[in-house]
C-alpha cells in the first residue's frame, strides 16, 4: 500500500461527492424543465381543435419555443457545472500523480504541499477558518483542499452559534436524501430547538402550532422525545425539573453545532480524525524510542521530533517503535554506524563513530573530547566495539 | 500511482460523456427550436382567423410528438450517466483507504490541553519557516500566547539568511559578533568564515581594492591566526596573484560560489545549536513534524492491521507498548541509537543496558548473566574468548 493510497481518500472522495450532488441537481433541473416543455406540448395537442385560429396557435407555439429555450439554457448551465466538478477531481488526481516523480526537488515540493494540505484540513476541522484560508492562499492550494466545503459549514455553524436555525434547516433540505440514508436526526433536533425557543419566549400557542406542523412527520422512534417536548408546555421556562431543564439548556445549541459537524463529515465520508493527526501519530510512533524519554537529558537529540518538548508530551500515550535489529547512529555526526563508520568506545564507555572521532583528533592535536561528559582522552585510547 | 490511474480513467470517461451529452443536447434542442420557430412563423403569416387545415393539424401533432420524445430522450440520456458517475466513487472506494484512521487513537490529540500543545508546535513551525502572518493568525484563532522570545530568533535568523542569499554579509557578521563567546564555546568558525568571504569579495574586485583588502585583513583576520593559520595564509597568498586575476591562480578554489551556499548552512547550523534548536528541521529544511515518517509508516500499519483482523489476532494490537512491526524510515529516521541485544532480540533498556565484552562484542546485561556458567566464566557467543563476566563494561550509545 502506498502512502497516496492510504492517505488521500478524502482528497478525492469529497470532490466526488460534490460531483455526485451536482449530477443529481442537474438531473432534477433538466427533468423539471423537460416536464414544462412536455406539458406545454401536450396542452397544444389537446387544445388542437380545428377551431383554434392560426394567429393564436402561433402564440401557443411561441410558448413552447420559450420553454425549449429555457430547457436548453438550464441544461447547458447544469452540465457546465458538472464538468467543472469533474475537473476538480481530475486536477487533484493530476496532483497526486506527481507523487510518482522521483526528482528530489519535485518530491520535496510535493511533500511540502502535502503538509500544507494536511494543516489546512486540520485548521478547518478545528474551526480556524481564517488561518486555513490564509495558508491555502499563500501556498496556492485552494483547489487541492476541501476548503469550500468547510466554508459552507462555517456559515451554518456561525448561524447556529447565533441561535438561528434557518441556515441549518436549509442545509438539511439541500442534502435531504443523503441525510435520510444516513439516518440523521439533524433536522428533527433543529425542529425541537425551534419548539424550545418558542416555549422559552412563552409563545406556547405558537409552539403547539409549530409542533403540529413539524413533529407529525417523524417516526415512532422519536416519539419519546416528542412527548418530552410536549410535556415541556406544562412547565414554566425557568423550571428546575429534569428533563425539561436540560431541554432549555443553552448548551443544546453547542450540541447542535457538534452534531452538524459530525453529520457534515459523514455526508462527505470524512473520517472523524484529520489526516494530519493520523499521520502525526504514526510518525511519532515510528520514531519514538525509550531514549526520547530517558531521565538524563543527554539521551535526547534536538533533531529528533519526539524529543521536541511539546511533541514529547503529546507522544506519551503512543506506542514505541519496534526494533529487533540494532540501529546505531553517531551522535556527533548523525551518520549511521556500520562497517564504513565503525562504532568506537571512549574509555568512559560512550560510543561514537570512527569518522567523527578521527576528525576531532585531527583538529585537536590527537585528543578527543566526549561531547556528553566533556572528558578529554588521547585518540589512542579509543577502542573498537562489535555490534552484531 | 496505479490507484490514481484507475480513478482517473473513470473521471476521464465521465468528463467525456458529459461533453457528449452537452453537445448533443445543444444541437438537438436547437434543431427543435428552429423547427417550431418555422412552424410558428408559418402560422403567424397566415391570416389571424385562418382555421388550420387537417394537413397542418397533422404536422403540428407530429411536431409536438417530436418535442415530447426528444425532451424525454434527453432526460434519459442524462440520467444514464449516473452509472458512470457512481463508478468514479466506487473506484475511489476500491483503490483508496477510507478508514485510514483505524490505527490511530482519537484521544491522543483531543482535549483542550493537548490540542493547545499541538497548536503551539504548528505555530512554531510557521515561525521557523518565516510564514509570520500565518503564525500570527493561528495564534489569534487558537488562542496561543506567543511570547516574543520564541518568535524573535526566527524572525531575526530568517532575515539574516535572506540577506546571506543576497550576498549581504553585514547582518550575519553583526549577529556573529554579538554571540562571539557562545559561538567560540561551541568551537564554531562561523565568524572567521564570514570574514573570509568578505575578504574574498574585496579581492575579487581586482587591484583597485588591494589596500582596502589588506586593511580589512589586518583589522579582522589577525585574531584567527591561531586557529585558522593555514587558511589565513592562503587568503593572504591571493594578494600575490591580484594583478593577473585569481581565476588562473592556485587560489582559484576560493572563488567557488559554493562557499556562499556553505555559509548558509554553516550559519543555520551554528545558530540552531546556539539556541538549542533542531539542526536539521528548522529554517532550512521544511518539516518539524514527523509527517513524512508518518506517511511512510501508515501504509505498513494499515496493512498489518488488516492482516491481523483477517487472522483474528486483534489482541496483539493493543496500541500501547510497541508497534507490532518494524518500520524502515531510511537513514533520515534515525535520531537515536537503538541497541537490540543480538542474543535476546530485545531492545536494551536502562535496567538491561548494553555491555561490552573484553573481546569487543556487545550483548545486553541479561544475556551476559544468562551466558555466565557456574564457574563464573563466560564464553563470548561470537568468538572463542573466555572471560570473566565482571570484566565486561557498561557502554552508552
Amino acid at each position: 500500500m502506498s502512502d497516496v493510497k492510504s492517505l488521500e481518500y478524502p482528497t478525492l472522495k469529497v470532490p466526488y461527492e460534490l460531483l455526485n450532488k451536482k449530477f443529481r441537481l442537474a438531473q432534477k433541473v433538466i427533468d423539471r424543465e423537460a416536464s414544462y416543455v412536455q406539458t406545454a406540448a401536450n396542452e397544444l395537442m389537446k387544445d388542437n381543435k380545428t377551431s383554434v385560429p392560426a394567429g393564436e396557435m402561433s402564440i401557443l407555439l411561441g410558448g413552447v419555443v420559450e420553454k425549449l429555450q429555457t430547457l436548453k439554457r438550464k441544461a447547458q448551465e447544469s452540465i457546465a457545472e458538472e464538468l467543472q466538478a469533474g475537473m476538480v477531481c481530475k486536477r487533484r488526481l493530476e496532483h497526486l500523480k506527481e507523487h510518482a516523480n522521483t526528482a528530489p526537488s519535485v518530491v520535496n515540493q510535493w511533500r511540502r504541499q502535502r503538509l500544507d494540505r494536511m494543516l489546512i484540513e486540520y485548521f478547518l476541522r478545528k474551526g480556524y477558518y481564517t488561518t486555513a484560508t490564509k495558508l491555502a492562499d499563500s501556498s496556492e492550494l485552494r483547489d487541492l483542499t476541501n476548503i469550500d466545503v468547510f466554508m459552507v459549514s462555517r456559515e451554518v455553524e456561525t448561524s447556529l452559534a447565533n441561535h438561528e436555525t434557518a441556515r441549518c434547516v436549509g442545509w438539511c433540505h439541500d442534502n435531504r436524501s443523503k441525510l435520510r440514508k444516513l439516518g440523521s436526526t439533524m433536522e428533527f433536533n433543529l425542529r425541537v430547538q425551534e419548539f424550545i425557543e418558542l416555549v422559552r419566549q412563552d409563545r406556547r400557542l405558537d409552539a403547539v402550532k409549530h409542533a403540529r406542523k413539524c413533529f407529525t412527520n417523524y417516526d415512532h422512534y422519536q416519539l419519546q422525545e416528542i412527548q418530552c417536548c410536549m410535556g415541556q408546555l406544562a412547565f414554566p421556562a425557568n423550571t428546575s425539573l429534569s428533563p425539561y431543564k436540560d431541554l432549555l439548556d443553552e448548551k443544546r445549541w453547542d450540541r447542535l453545532i457538534e452534531q452538524f459537524r459530525h453529520e457534515n463529515y459523514r455526508l462527505f465520508q470524512l473520517a472523524s480524525q484529520s489526516v494530519f493527526t493520523v499521520a502525526l501519530q504514526a510518525g511519532l510512533s515510528a520514531l519514538k524510542t525509550p531514549q526520547c524519554y530517558s531521565a538524563n537529558k543527554e539521551g535526547r537529540n534536538p533533531n529528533c521530533p519526539v524529543c521536541n518538548e511539546a511533541l514529547n508530551e503529546l507522544a506519551v500515550p503512543l506506542p514505541f517503535a519496534h526494533c529487533s535489529q540494532s540501529r546505531l547512529v553517531c551522535s556527533i555526526s548523525g551518520k549511521p554506524l556500520n562497517e564504513y563508520n565503525q562504532p568506537m568506545m571512549m574509555p568512559n564507555g560512550y560510543v561514537y563513530g570512527e569518522q567523527a572521532l578521527e576528525k576531532m583528533a585531527q583538529e585537536n592535536n590527537g585528543t578527543v573530547i566526549c561531547p556528553k561528559t566533556k572528558e578529554v582522552f588521547p585518540y589512542k585510547k579509543i577502542e573498537k566495539v562489535y555490534v552484531m | 500511482m496505479e490507484a490514481c490511474n484507475v480513478v482517473e480513467r473513470e473521471v476521464d470517461k465521465i468528463l467525456l460523456k458529459f461533453g457528449v451529452v452537452n453537445e448533443h443536447a445543444e444541437t438537438v434542442l436547437q434543431d427543435l427550436i428552429n423547427h417550431i420557430e418555422s412552424l410558428k412563423k408559418e402560422f403567424a403569416e397566415a391570416p389571424a382567423n385562418h382555421e388550420l387545415t387537417p394537413g397542418q393539424v397533422q404536422i403540428l401533432k407530429e411536431a409536438m410528438k417530436k418535442v415530447c420524445e426528444t425532451v424525454h430522450r434527453l432526460t434519459t440520456e442524462h440520467r444514464e450517466l449516473h452509472g458512470s458517475v457512481s463508478k468514479v466513487g466506487k473506484a475511489i472506494d476500491r483503490n483508496f483507504t477510507a478508514d485510514f484512521a483505524s490505527t490511530s487513537r482519537e484521544d491522543v490529540f483531543s482535549g483542550p490541553e493537548k490540542s493547545h500543545l499541538l497548536n503551539q508546535v504548528i505555530c512554531q513551525h510557521f515561525y521557523r519557516h518565516g510564514m509570520l502572518d500565518i503564525a500570527a493568525e493561528l495564534a489569534v484563532e487558537a488562542g496561543i500566547k506567543t511570547d516574543e522570545g520564541t518568535k524573535e530568533p526566527f524572525t531575526e535568523l530568517n532575515y539574516i539568511l535572506d540577506c546571506l542569499k543576497q550576498r549581504n554579509l553585514e547582518p550575519a557578521l553583526d549577529w556573529a559578533k554579538k554571540h562571539r563567546e557562545a559561538l567560540l564555546a561551541q568551537n564554531s568558525s562561523l565568524e572567521f568564515k564570514l570574514h573570509r568571504l568578505h575578504f574574498i569579495r574585496l579581492i575579487q574586485q581586482g587591484p583597485s581594492k588591494q589596500t582596502e583588502a589588506i586593511t580589512y585583513a589586518r583589522q579582522n583576520l589577525t585574531q584567527y591566526v591561531g586557529r585558522h593559520g593555514k587558511e589565513v595564509q592562503a587568503l593572504m597568498g591571493t594578494l600575490l596573484y591580484l594583478p593577473n586575476g585569481i581565476q588562473s591562480s592556485p587560489y582559484s578554489h576560493l572563488l567557488d560560489p559554493t562557499l556562499w551556499l556553505d555559509i548558509h548552512d554553516v550559519f543555520t547550523r551554528e545558530a540552531c545549536t546556539l539556541f538549542g534548536l533542531s539542526v536539521d528541521s528548522p529554517l532550512s529544511v521544511w518539516y518539524v513534524f514527523p509527517i513524512n515518517a508518518g506517511c511512510t509508516a501508515l501504509p505498513t500499519l494499515l496493512n498489518i492491521k488488516q492482516v491481523m483482523q483477517q487472522r483474528q489476532v486483534n489482541t496483539v494490537w493493543n496500541g500501547k507498548d510497541e508497534l507490532p512491526i518494524e518500520i524502515d524510515l531510511g537513514k533520515d529516521g534515525r535520531y537515536h541509537s537503538v541497541f537490540a541485544c543480538p542474543i535476546l532480540r530485545q531492545q536494551s533498556t536502562e535496567n538491561n543496558p548494553p555491555m561490552k565484552l573484553v573481546c569487543g562484542h556487545v550483548i545486553s546485561r541479561d544475556a551476559l548473566n544468562k551466558l555466565t556458567n557456574a564457574n563464573n566464566k563466560l564464553k563470548c557467543p561470537y568468538c572463542p574468548v573466555e572471560q570473566n563476566p565482571e570484566d565486561a563494561r557498561l557502554i552508552y550509545f
